[in-house]
């Protein structure tokens, strides 16, 4: 080595580099894997409470006869939510967030290097319940869907541009509270599309499973077979 | 609340630079935060102490520099800096910033939701072995 002293012959290395872009490129590692093992992989975003765990077990409860799930959650409130999807006979990968309010890159890398990729068709990732940084923070998937409950009031979806911008799909949950909450779901999904016209918006009632065929249609996931059919082209019906 | 991530994110930068360039210390770290991150400085560089423990960087200062929200109003065009509330409420459900002038929420973001590691300042010294 050279020899050695203390004195300051220091120099300064300008990086610029914004951590939204290094996250991004997070994500894109995580699409190439998922891709190399055929993977498909889907995320739910919304804020806590919106319904996303639910929709997740519906979804499971359907297509787990023709599909190898996997699960990664990503959800602050601990391992109840884990096992309630644990329940419908999937895997489930619990991530610790470690205090963060959102699933990144390289914590859902992580999820993936505890799965066995290759026996895996179908990867729902149900992302932190908060509604900044989702949106700023992509974890790698090849549908997002975008779940607003009417129990947060008939302007949701015009406040969350970005988030809204970002999904393929807009689940507009909790249609039975709509009277009770007055928020006219129509209207809603008129402003969810006017934020974003090429999304599919899908009213739900998660909990009574209505709408889920739906949002499985909207994803392409209608009639996928592991292995033959494959994804159908088949765009679902609107809200 | 995502500072945790954040620090990870950026202790891994600098260390991975520092490590391209053969640095042997790193002295310096500059690092821009916007307010719209809602990543709180004090608690940032905590974390980043923390996860740069052990390494080359274990000693850097920090340095933080807090960028405001800038935005323009598309309905009245007003151009400037736009308070964002210090509550971690902003974590479970979202800030939506409006106009200081007409109250309008359509606001174009010019600066402020940034994450940014500007520099790191290195030193190629080796410390004199003591051994
Ligand atoms: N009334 C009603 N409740 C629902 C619906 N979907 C979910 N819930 C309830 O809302 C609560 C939060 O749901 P959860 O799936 O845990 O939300 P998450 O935090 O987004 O994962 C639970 O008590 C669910 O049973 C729905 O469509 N209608
Ligand atoms: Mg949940
Ligand atoms: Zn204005």
């Amino acid at each position: 080595m050279s020899d050695s002293n203390l004195s300051d012959n220091s120099r300064d290395i300008i990086i610029d580099v914004d951590l939204h872009r290094r996250t991004s490129e997070l994500a894109d590692e995580n699409l190439s894997l998922l891709d190399e093992h055929g993977v498909t992989a889907m995320d739910v975003l919304g804020s806590v409470g919106s319904g996303k765990t639910t929709l997740i077990g519906q979804i499971v409860r359907r297509l787990r006869d023709r599909l190898s799930i996997a699960v990664i959650a990503g959800d602050i409130t601990t391992r109840i939510d884990a096992d309630r999807i644990e329940r419908e006979g999937v895997p489930v990968i619990q991530i610790q967030t470690g205090g963060a309010c959102h699933l990144d890159g390289e914590l859902v890398r992580r999820g993936l290097e505890r799965l066995d990729l290759d026996a895996v068709d179908l990867l729902i990732v149900e992302n932190v319940g908060n509604l900044i940084c989702p949106a700023a923070f992509p974890v790698g998937s090849h549908r997002r869907v975008v779940l607003l409950s009417v129990t947060e009031g008939p302007y949701m979806a015009v406040k969350h541009p970005i988030m809204v911008r970002q999904a393929d799909v807009a689940g507009i949950n909790k249609i039975d509270l709509a009277d009770a909450m007055e928020v006219d779901v129509a209207k809603l999904a008129e402003d969810v599309r006017s934020v974003h016209p090429e999304i599919e918006v899908v009213a739900t009632n998660a909990r009574a499973g209505e709408g889920i065929d739906e949002v499985i249609a909207a994803l392409g996931l209608s009639g996928a077979n592991s292995g033959s059919d494959g994804p159908t082209e088949n765009e679902g019906r609107d809200a | 609340m995502h500072d945790v991530a954040a620090a990870q994110q950026i202790a891994a930068t600098v260390l991975q630079t520092a490590n391209e360039q053969e640095a042997e210390l790193v002295r310096r770290i500059e690092i821009a935060l916007g307010a719209m991150t809602m990543i709180d400085a004090e608690q940032l560089e905590f974390w980043l102490k923390q996860g740069l423990r052990g390494t080359v960087a274990d000693d850097a200062t920090i340095v933080i520099e807090q960028m405001p929200l800038r935005a323009r109003c598309r309905s009245c065009k007003y151009e400037g800096e736009i308070e964002v509330p210090d509550d971690p409420i902003y974590h479970l459900m979202p800030f939506v910033p409006t106009c200081p002038e007409c109250g309008a929420d359509q606001l174009e973001v010019l600066g402020g939701a940034e994450c940014v590691v500007r520099s790191i300042r290195v030193s190629d010294a080796e410390i004199a072995d003591e051994a």
